[in-house]
């Protein structure tokens, strides 16, 4: 189904060598793709799906709105994340999933992940690696969000999404493409656009990143991860038996 | 509701270095800090390009409770906004 190796294919097979079977397995499992222009939402708060969603493309953002339109968002999603492989058990969505930019999604029954794992301990065991992360990163996250200062915050976050798109091959050197709005970024970090705006100037006067567009330049990786009090232990990166 | 509002001009060291400030006192107690903020510090946001920002807010004046913290042209502005969130208390974001 699809041509270009499919981006958790990647990411799965960075953490413990997959078969060709589990592979063969994953790919076989999308049934169709869809494109999501930005601000649509892919999954909404209360959906019952019956099909997860994994990003080939683009960037999402989970999130949930509370009172007069605030909107926090929890977690930010790369290609080679699986969206929604929680409601395959949660059943109903406690949050919604929109797309910050057009996103390429692929549909996975929630049947065929029945079948899986059935079939496949070891893949099921990733897919379960999957989730951890997911949940490793929320943990993080709000360690950030609660303890650390803004400027520090963003350097983390920085660092975070430059390892998590290096690792499924995103990455060109030491830029990433970032196509995410202040006000996002906002949204994301608690922040508002003003201090936004103030603490990406800081890191850019202190030398540690540069945009371009769309494009950003990690300059000087130690200090930005020493800013950020940085350690990439809990996107659990090694090749090891799981 | 009547208050005593009373405006107190203070330099804030923020986030950025020093901003022009003033501070925003209803009966005599603090419950704001608005600062002047530049075009380059909204951009990308649906603010206001440059104004007067929130930069710190108590009790119903709480950056937390508002969507965005605001950025107004003016003072009078600024007043009549932390007015407003005295006036709906903890009831109304």
């Amino acid at each position: 189904m699809t041509r270009m190796t499919n981006p958790l294919i990647l990411k799965l097979d960075q953490r413990d060598r997959l078969s060709d079977d589990e592979k063969r397995a994953l790919e076989n499992a999308i049934t169709r793709i869809r494109v999501v222009e930005a601000d649509e939402d892919i999954v909404r708060e209360g959906d019952r799906p019956a099909e997860s969603c994994l990003l080939l493309d683009g960037f999402a953002a989970r999130y949930k709105i509370v009172s007069n339109g605030r909107r926090q968002i929890s977690a930010l999603h790369v290609a080679g994340d699986f969206i929604d492989l929680h409601s395959f058990l949660l059943k109903t969505m406690d949050h919604g999933v929109s797309a910050l930019t057009t996103c390429r999604i692929a549909h996975v029954p929630h049947a065929t992940l029945e079948k899986i794992t059935d079939e496949y301990p070891h893949l099921t065991r990733m897919l379960w690696l999957d989730t951890l992360i997911d949940g490793a990163i929320h943990r993080e996250w709000l360690t950030a969000m609660g303890r650390l200062s803004a400027t520090a915050h963003m350097a983390h976050l920085i660092c975070e999404l430059y390892l998590r798109l290096k690792t499924i091959g995103r990455a060109e050197g030491d830029t990433i493409q970032l196509p995410i709005t202040q006000a996002e970024l906002g949204d994301t970090l608690g922040l508002s656009t003003v201090h936004v705006n103030r603490v990406l100037q800081e890191l850019r006067k202190e030398g540690l990143i540069r945009f371009q567009g769309d494009a950003l330049t990690i300059l000087d990786w130690e200090r930005l991860k020493k800013v950020g009090e940085f350690t990439s232990t809990y996107l659990s990166l090694q090749n090891e038996d799981r | 509701m009547t208050r005593d509002i009373t405006l107190l001009p203070m330099p804030v060291l923020a986030d950025g270095g020093r901003h022009e400030g003033q501070l925003i006192l209803a009966d005599g107690q603090l419950v704001a800090v608005f600062t002047w903020v530049t075009p380059e510090e909204t951009v990308g946001g649906q603010e206001r390009a440059g104004g007067w920002f929130l930069e710190a807010g108590f009790g119903p004046c709480s950056t937390l409770l508002s969507v965005t913290p605001p950025v107004l042209a003016t003072l009078d502005e600024a007043v009549n906004w932390v007015q407003a969130r005295l006036d709906n208390g903890l009831a109304q974001p």
